[in-house]
């Protein structure tokens, strides 16, 4: 536990924990959830362990680094804080589906070290297509402006430690402006704009979704790409085929592109550790030191962080 | 625009303008008729007598005549329970209700002088759309305007049954119910049977339009008297055509209607207008104008709020039934939030439920900041306890549009992936039915109501107990005990009723009932009154 407090809180993800729990709270204490604390604990747990396995089973531990405190479980943290927060079951095997396979994706559907899938996303999506009892609940959030405020300034903070801001812009920039042009031609008033963009749901998504340094293309120009992508993709579907969880699907069903794009605009890999030289174009991003002096030499099997 | 007013409150308030028809049109409608809220204290001892017999074990004066081994068994329960329950009330202070105790009461659709209702039976992309109707001015001033998905054609609509939309609200409304205290110095389990459950029962109009309806971009795609209804299907190019031919045809048209109806026609929706053949009407020797059911297939679940808000001034009501086989049906595009439920009250609100209902909706309404649905129920329609109306029969469904009727069961009781469900007391079927309660306002819900069917089967019912004491002479030391717990527990119930309503707390405490105060108890007969070894 000779943790240095100082670069603990240099590591993004420690900040997405800090607010991904506190929206959950906020959102179980003000906004009438039926959520069950077993389920959370469920999620939790599941992601953690599975988390543990695999990364014991992939890279042997040092004597000197602790079995419990394995640096990757801040990742699986945020994965079940997201899966904990979007998801909905009533039942405790439902969540733990979706939080092995969210986990397990991470290990086995990889492409050049990267994920294929957002592992919340992937988790939520096999939940709902593989059970009968899970569900998202797209209007949870509301749409109020001290909401959206609130998520934009903690995912603010986030995304410009983990350096993507590029990709929040684009697609929320994208999706606005898609918005903008149906509200023009179909005529309504402003406030049906405002109210469709200020879906706490939306801007979560953007904001602690879709950021995953781990899942989206190296190259800027692909990262615009795709998050335009996958705007578009989410536009159609909410207003050409009626799905109001939008989003989650479209991100699911373009995930993969990012591996294709990566081909095509070749570019530094992200990673979570600043010694790693690779990282050369996330200069934003500040990581976390090593706890001691125990550094694993490699650094590629740390986790990324999913909302 | 006293007809346009009034059908505006009256008339089906939901995606619709409800206008007069010029041609008949009378500058003093029928006023306001405020319906009082009825009392049911008749029913809970007819529920007790044929639908939930377990609830009247709850209550002395109620005795049914088990046989041999029902009374070993009951002893046995007894026993059991009396153990449970001396050991866990040394513990908790607090009671834990079971969903039971004697319904008296409900609070429907009656209560609301500006509902409308609408019933939705959906699975898959189908659809069947019932609009009950409470309008109360002149027949042949009624007209709607309702933006549909697809034409209609004439087999797809069809005249519903009045019954079925009231045994609906009657069925899915927030409920009163009532406990005794037993003597404390005759402990007695609270319960001693499961939670009862009630089995599953097993024209003329366009002629003279037609000839400019091109020159305006409006198609008639459909015409065609279905009941007391003449409906017209109509596809339009532009708001000012179909605006245009509205007027020519002798619908009056709200102010502001116009910037409307475009976002409607550019997403290639269709016009649903009907008005009433008088003829029929007469024919069929109606009082009231019944529901409109139409059956359509269409990826859109929602429903159109913008046009019944054109002119509306105040507040409207909407009552939305979503009968759904998976589950539990909420707003996908605002937030759906409970109305507080399961609260003890108290027990003078038996006689004053119908205020008690309005002012907590009302209450609740600003707390929420205005723009959320409320969820009044969720429930498999195969039981409910307490029942406040007998579960709609077969036929009864089937009117209500539920087509999968007779479809096995299949999705609702898949089990979870790996465990089984949680195995439920109650019958289960294929049909789910949620309650959404929408008070919408203009500057509140800017978009149209989207709506998504969900896995979640988990129950809710707006729900509130009274809970009488037992007022009686007590001699032992756990009547005392439970004298002196008595004003506490008043006080409690008067301030949860003030955190509802917003009502006075002062004047809900002159309404509660008294008790004489006792003298402080020692601690030993504290610890006896709990170990329940004396008395």
């Amino acid at each position: 536990m000779q943790i240095a407090q100082p670069s603990m809180f240099r590591d993004a993800r420690l900040y997405q924990i800090l607010f991904l729990s506190s929206f959950l709270l906020l959102g179980t204490g003000t906004r009438d959830w039926t959520l069950h604390p077993e389920i959370v604990a469920t999620a939790i747990a599941t992601c953690c362990i599975t988390q543990w396995i695999w990364s014991v089973r992939s890279t042997p531990l040092t004597p000197i680094t602790s079995p419990l405190l394995h640096p990757s479980l801040p990742s699986a943290l945020i994965t079940a804080l997201g899966l904990s927060m979007l998801l909905r079951t009533e039942h405790i095997s439902t969540m733990m589906l979706a939080a092995a396979i969210a986990i397990s994706s991470k290990f086995l559907l990889k492409v050049n070290g990267k994920h294929l899938f957002n592992p919340t996303n992937l988790g939520i999506v096999a939940a709902v297509v593989l059970t009968h009892d899970a569900w998202i609940s797209p209007g949870q959030w509301g749409e109020s402006s001290w909401y959206a405020l609130l998520f934009l300034g903690t995912g603010g903070v986030v995304v410009q430690r983990v350096g993507r801001w590029d990709t929040t812009g684009t697609f929320l920039g994208s999706y606005a402006l898609l918005e903008l042009g149906r509200n023009l031609w179909l005529g309504w008033t402003w406030d049906v704009l405002l109210h469709r963009l200020t879906s706490g749901s939306l801007l979560v998504f953007s904001l602690f979704m879709i950021t995953d340094p781990r899942t989206i293309p190296n190259a800027r120009v692909a990262r615009l790409v795709w998050a335009g992508a996958i705007a578009l993709l989410a536009f159609i579907l909410r207003n050409v085929y009626f799905i109001p969880t939008a989003v989650f699907w479209s991100l699911f069903a373009l995930a993969p592109l990012s591996a294709v794009l990566d081909l095509i605009w070749a570019s530094p890999r992200f990673t979570w550790q600043v010694e790693s030289l690779e990282n050369a174009d996330n200069s934003d991003a500040e990581e976390p030191k090593a706890p001691n002096n125990a550094e694993p030499e490699k650094k590629s099997y740390f986790l990324a962080p999913t909302p | 625009m006293n007809t346009i007013n009034n059908s505006n409150r009256k008339g089906l308030a939901f995606g619709r303008y409800a206008f007069g028809h010029s041609k008949g049109f009378r500058p003093n409608a029928k006023p306001l008729q405020v319906i009082g809220f009825i009392l049911f204290l008749f029913i809970s001892e007819q529920n007790s007598l044929s639908t939930s017999p377990p609830l009247a074990t709850h209550h002395s004066s109620f005795t049914l005549h088990p046989s041999p081994f029902a009374i070993l068994m009951k002893l046995l329960r007894t026993l059991l329970l009396s153990l449970l329950f001396t050991v866990s009330s040394l513990f908790l202070a607090a009671k834990a209700w079971a969903f039971c105790g004697f319904y008296v009461a409900k609070a429907d659709a009656k209560l609301y002088n500006q509902a409308s209702q609408v019933a939705i039976a959906r699975s898959g992309n189908k659809t069947v759309l019932t609009m009950a109707n409470d309008y109360q001015g002149e027949v042949k001033d009624f007209a709607i305007v309702v933006p549909v998905p697809v034409v209609l054609k004439k087999e797809q609509v069809e005249v519903g049954k009045p019954s079925v939309m009231a045994h609906l609200d009657a069925f899915s409304a927030p409920r009163l119910v009532e406990y005794f205290d037993p003597d404390p110095c005759q402990p007695q389990p609270m319960y001693d049977q499961m939670p009862s459950m009630a089995a599953a029962p097993s024209s003329q109009l366009a002629q003279k339009a037609r000839g400019n309806a091109a020159e305006l971009g409006v198609t008639i795609e459909e015409k065609f008297t279905v009941g007391e209804y003449d409906i017209l299907i109509l596809s339009a190019k532009e708001s000012g055509g179909l605006e245009t031919w509205l007027t020519q045809n002798g619908y009056r048209i709200p102010k502001g209607a116009r910037e409307l109806l475009k976002p409607y026609i550019r997403q290639r929706l269709k016009f649903f207008v009907a008005k009433v053949n008088l003829n029929e009407f007469e024919k069929a020797g109606y009082q009231n104008l019944r529901p409109i059911k139409m059956a359509f297939e269409s990826p859109r679940f929602m429903l159109p709020l913008r046009l019944g808000m054109v002119n509306a001034q105040q507040a409207q009501d909407l009552l939305v039934y979503i009968l759904s086989p998976k589950g539990r049906a909420e707003v996908a595009n605002y937030r759906t939030v409970k109305v507080p439920s399961n609260t003890e009250i108290p027990t003078f609100v038996k006689s004053e439920f119908s205020d008690f209902y309005k002012s907590m909706f009302q209450t609740s309404y600003d707390r929420e900041g205005r723009n959320v649905a409320f969820l009044e129920y969720a429930w498999d329609m195969a039981n409910c306890d307490p029942c406040s109306a007998e579960p709609l029969s077969r036929e009864e469904l089937r009117d209500a549009g539920v087509f999968w009727i007779d479809e096995p069961q299949t999705e609702p009781s898949r089990p979870g992936f790996f465990a089984p469900r949680r195995p439920s007391p109650f019958p289960s079927s294929n049909v789910f039915i949620t309650r959404l309660h929408v008070r919408y306002t203009r500057d509140r819900f800017p978009e149209d109501l989207v709506f998504q069917e969900t896995n979640n089967r988990e129950q809710f019912q707006g729900r509130y107990v009274l809970r009488h004491a037992f007022l009686g002479k007590t001699e032992c030391a756990a009547g005392r005990e439970y004298g002196r717990s008595l004003p506490r527990r008043f006080d409690q119930e008067a301030q949860t009723l003030a955190r509802l309503t917003n009502w006075d707390i002062q004047k809900i405490r002159q309404k509660l009932p008294k008790v004489q105060a006792q003298a402080p108890s020692s601690w030993w007969e504290w610890v006896w009154a709990r170990l329940g070894t004396q008395g």
